[in-house]
């Protein structure tokens, strides 16, 4: 206990520094990851707000949904799992629906899981949860490594379309918490109400203040697709073992409680967010691209 | 003793819940029951092109596209109230009908919704009910507003002696007859409404949208 707050204190200490002089970094060669994926999940986001204003009140129909189906233009996206249940419920495949599952699953399978860290909807409420905190205790929210076993995240997968097909209903299509973030917006901008079952985003923050990212780590069926589709991705996080320290910063970092140092950063569960790389301070984590 | 005679109570009303249950299937024993009934009823219809009811909950990936792109604000989505149906859309026809604008039907991803021309939908089927309706009811009264408003008049609704008759196999259930009906029953129907019969597959058969 007393080992890991030391790290914790200075880290606090650093990312104090780096916020007051927003934009210069530190040694000055530096590019902080947290910021730029900070603007992506801002634009993500502000995408499945204009959505709805822009159909509903201007009758602009360019871009449309939220992150199950998205158009802009015509350029579709189908989210890959629930697109998968509604083949497997439906025992029907219908042409477009593939078309549009297709631009996702290549971009999990050479990127790996990078929509829930760069583009879903509750990636942006979960940091922003986590900026307010840190405003309001004054330092950096942490909570707990790994309370359970990370291979849940495959049950889970398994488990959740046994389910379906079982139930002969697509569960995670109408549950979904990236998926009902969309609605909710939807729902407020067109008719002025909220659906009930947007408690499951509230109940999915809860448990990101109990432990960091748990729905995402342990119980989404999606990010387990994803994370499967981009098992042998392209894009890893890679250690150089001559420059690390061990000094622990990159596992306190990494949401997904993954200890980059020890080249966790190639697994599966790797969602390529590049906060290890931001807390690393001799530089030994990098982005590479290709087998090796 | 208080407990004893509360568990007696529990097990006597489940006892009675699963005996009406078995009484009241009796009627029904020919029609297989579904695991979750659907949502869709008497002006609550599924939108233009919609396959059949017992396929569309598992085709539909509940993405709101066809919500976001109705421009009168006519289909809305269920919420979970109505269990596995949540985020499928409907249109009520009583709050805000259809105008047959077909955006749905071409934003759809999943092919719930399948393209159809406009006097090929078939949402459900207008069904005066001539013990409410004023021009039926009573002698003297002219009310046409059904006839007046059906996008397809002369061609699914027709007036035969004075008197609104629907065609049936030209309706296409839009609904906008039902929303300008003046008359409102006690149950909150109109005095002409649509029934989705084509939504499920007992009544409705021979629609393409399949």
């Amino acid at each position: 206990m007393f080992n890991l707050s030391i790290p914790l204190m200075q880290q606090g200490v650093v990312m104090k520094g780096v916020s007051r002089t927003p934009g210069s970094s530190r040694t000055g060669k530096r590019r902080s990851y947290g910021r730029l994926r900070l603007v992506t999940l801002l634009l993500a986001f502000s995408l499945i707000i204009a959505a709805p204003i822009l159909n509903f009140r201007y009758h602009i129909d360019f871009i449309q949904g939220w992150y199950q189906s998205v158009s802009i233009g015509n350029l579709w996206f189908v989210s890959p799992l629930e697109g998968l249940e509604t083949i497997l419920t439906s025992k029907g495949i219908y042409g477009p629906l593939l078309v549009g599952m297709l631009l996702p699953v290549v971009l999990a399978s050479l990127l790996g899981r990078v929509f829930c860290s760069w583009i879903c909807p509750i990636s942006l409420l979960s940091e922003l949860l986590e900026r307010v905190i840190r405003l309001v205790r004054r330092r950096r929210y942490r909570a707990a490594g790994n309370p359970l076993p990370r291979q849940i995240l495959w049950f889970v997968l398994v488990g959740e379309l046994l389910l379906a097909m079982i139930l002969g209903a697509p569960i995670f299509v109408f549950l979904s918490p990236p998926g009902l973030v969309g609605r909710e917006i939807m729902l407020l901008v067109m008719f002025g109400t909220l659906a009930l079952e947007g408690i499951v985003v509230i109940l999915v923050l809860i448990m990101h203040l109990v432990s960091k990212r748990f729905f995402c780590r342990y119980l989404c069926p999606l990010g387990a697709l994803l994370a499967l589709l981009g098992q042998r991705r392209q894009l890893k996080v890679e250690v150089d073992h001559e420059e690390c320290v061990q000094c622990g910063r990159c596992k306190l970092a990494c949401p997904m409680g993954l200890d980059p140092a020890r080249q966790e950063g190639g697994s599966a569960y790797c969602w390529n967010c590049g906060d290890c790389l931001d807390s690393c301070q001799v530089d030994a984590l990098h982005f590479s691209w290709g087998q090796k | 003793m208080a407990v004893d005679r509360k568990r007696r109570r529990f097990f006597k009303a489940v006892a009675l819940l699963g005996l009406s249950g078995r009484l009241w299937s009796v009627g029904h024993e020919a029609e297989a029951r579904p695991l979750f009934p659907s949502p869709v009823r008497t002006n609550r219809l599924r939108p233009p092109g919609a396959v059949p009811e017992e396929l569309f909950p598992l085709r539909c990936v509940r993405c709101g596209r066809c919500v976001e792109v109705c421009p009168y604000g006519s289909i809305r989505p269920l919420d979970i109230r109505n269990g596995v149906f949540a985020g499928t859309p409907v249109i009520d026809v009583t709050k805000v009908p259809c105008w047959l604008c077909m955006k749905c039907v071409e934003v759809c991803p999943t092919g719930s919704l399948q393209k159809v021309s406009q006097q090929d939908v078939r949402m459900g089927m207008a069904i005066i009910d001539k013990h409410s309706c004023f021009t039926w009811k009573e002698e003297g009264l002219l009310c046409h507003t059904c006839y007046n408003v059906c996008p397809f008049k002369e061609t699914a609704i027709k007036l035969q002696a004075m008197k609104p008759v629907v065609v049936e196999d030209k309706c296409t259930g839009c609904g906008l007859c039902v929303h300008a009906c003046p008359v409102t029953r006690d149950d909150g129907e109109k005095a002409i409404n649509v029934q989705p019969v084509y939504s499920f597959d007992a009544a409705g058969s021979g629609h393409e949208g399949r």
